[in-house]
């Protein structure tokens, strides 16, 4: 039975900091959703605020090592989705305020 | 450890060289205007050595260095063959330094710099054009990048072609060839080219989305079309031609300033920084480049049109590139030096890796000397001319030295 919980795959992603604004990957709404199935995989399912984003691979890659840091975590997998395109509204209330947009 | 995966960005051993003889040329080309006079003909030798001075040296070896890490963003595929910006550097470098020495000193040195530039184009633009064929994206920004590179290389040879005019190599009549060329290389590639570019950087840095691109898609038909017209117009010498893509050029500039404030008014990150700075002034002397051009067709006093280039040559274009300085370069040197420690010791934001003090300077002098160099075009002042020079010169020193530091920070 897998004890690795979404909240701790959230947790471990918000280690992530997106070096252009300075707010982790969790707290900006881009990270949609984390599946874990029976046998410790994990599928971390995200966007981007960018399509094109120069550091899109290397996002991916950190936030796939962040995961994989996770006691009992087995493979992997970081897939990046364009549809629900990202959008402020999806951002936390402290981003939205740092960013000047409320 | 997993190794960093470069498919985004080519390495900053690559790009850093052309920033660094960007500033420099743009530092050169500074100190040279407190020579000039606010009185000119662009016929001037003096006058086309110092504007390849700075749109080559300064504006085109920036977009050529900024390209290499953009092009990839820009068609979200790799380069295919990276390391030719090892060898267009020496040879852009190479060309400009003869032709403003054939320009300023001796014309015999003009082809020989000319067919250097040349190929250092020629090798930028076909390498551009075996990219773009790797991508599958058909977007607007992707056709400006092809549209751009055709009238970057029908703009260099007909250059080349005055080059050999200019030394009796051939004979030409280069007051149309002249407005050709710059037609093609000035609206053609570089206004062409930040146009398509404004569509990807603006929204990614002020966090802008779900914008229509109706207006932007418009004001590039006008412009690809307006270039065409003034550069066959000038050709044949078919003025009607020619003033039909000057209104073509205009209306273009108008919707494109349309699509900026359309993508402003969705921004979400209302953060001041040099950037933001920058942009703003970069786009209000569009606007006001563009009204000082409809004054000159209403007019036709040549020192409105004189102002007008002004606002549009070191006003837009180059607060535009000074800006996105800003942005590039920490990415690069961020990308290369702090990247692999990630999730491993701290490392800094991009906006710690220059000294926001030292900018906010280099940004104030910037604005003083483009509008004080504009007004003592508009009315031929000396000394209001020479003090915008001085300002400008003066924000370069600044923006060198924050240059200097960025490159080498973390080192």
């Amino acid at each position: 039975m897998c004890k690795v919980t979404k909240e701790r795959v959230f947790e471990a992603i918000s280690t992530v900091i997106d070096p252009e604004v300075g707010f982790n990957l969790v707290e900006m709404g881009l990270i949609y959703d984390a599946i874990i199935d029976e046998a410790c995989n994990v599928h971390v399912v995200m966007t981007l605020s960018t399509q094109g984003c120069p550091l899109h691979q290397m996002i991916k890659q950190w936030v796939e090592e962040a995961t994989q840091k996770i006691e009992g975590v087995k493979d992997v997998e970081v897939e990046v989705v364009w549809e629900p395109a990202w959008n402020i509204s999806m951002a936390d209330e402290s981003v939205k305020k740092a960013l000047g947009g409320i | 450890m997993t190794p960093i995966s470069r498919d985004f960005a080519p390495p900053l051993k690559l790009i850093a060289p052309f920033f660094k003889w960007g500033v420099i040329f743009y530092l050169f080309s500074t100190l040279t205007l407190l020579f000039f006079k606010p009185t000119f003909s662009y016929e001037q030798m003096d006058v086309a050595g110092w504007m390849h001075l700075f749109l080559l040296g300064f504006v085109m070896i920036i977009i050529f260095g900024a390209m290499a890490q953009l092009i990839p963003v820009v068609l979200e595929v790799g380069h295919e063959v990276v390391d030719v910006y090892y060898v267009i550097l020496p040879l852009l470098v190479l060309g400009i330094l003869l032709m403003v020495s054939g320009f300023w000193l001796k014309p015999v040195l003009l082809p020989y710099g000319g067919l250097f530039v040349l190929i250092a184009m020629v090798i930028f633009a076909f390498e551009n054009m075996i990219t773009l064929k790797k991508s599958t994206l058909k977007t607007l920004t992707v056709k400006t990048v092809i549209w751009s590179n055709v009238y970057l290389l029908l703009g260099i040879v007909l250059g080349f072609v005055m080059a050999l005019g200019l030394v009796g190599g051939v004979d030409i009549d280069i007051s149309y060839l002249l407005k050709a060329h710059a037609y093609a290389v000035l609206g053609g590639y570089v206004v062409l080219t930040i146009m398509g570019l404004s569509l990807t950087l603006i929204p990614m840095f002020s966090l802008a989305h779900g914008f229509d691109q109706k207006y932007v898609q418009r004001a590039f038909r006008c412009m690809i079309v307006s270039v065409a017209f003034v550069f066959v117009g000038a050709l044949l010498h078919m003025h009607w031609l020619m003033y039909i893509g000057y209104v073509l050029s205009f209306v273009g500039m108008v919707l494109y300033l349309w699509q900026i404030y359309s993508i402003y008014k969705l921004t979400v990150r209302k953060e001041m920084d040099v950037w933001a700075k920058f942009m703003i002034f970069a786009f209000f002397t569009l606007i006001v480049s563009l009204l000082c051009i409809l004054l000159y067709f209403m007019t036709g006093i040549p020192s409105v049109q004189h102002a007008s280039m002004w606002f549009l040559i070191l006003g837009f274009i180059a607060s535009f590139i000074l800006g996105h300085l800003y942005k590039i370069v920490p990415f690069l040197v961020w990308f290369e030096r702090f990247a692999p420690l990630v999730g491993k010791e701290k490392v800094p934001m991009l906006n710690e890796m220059y000294s926001k003090e030292g900018a906010t300077v280099m940004f104030w002098f910037t604005v003083s000397g483009v509008i004080c160099g504009g007004m003592g075009l508009l009315f031929e002042s000396d000394i209001l001319f020479k003090a915008g020079g001085s300002f400008l010169f003066t924000g370069a020193i600044f923006l060198y030295i924050t240059m200097k530091k960025m490159l080498v920070y973390g080192v």
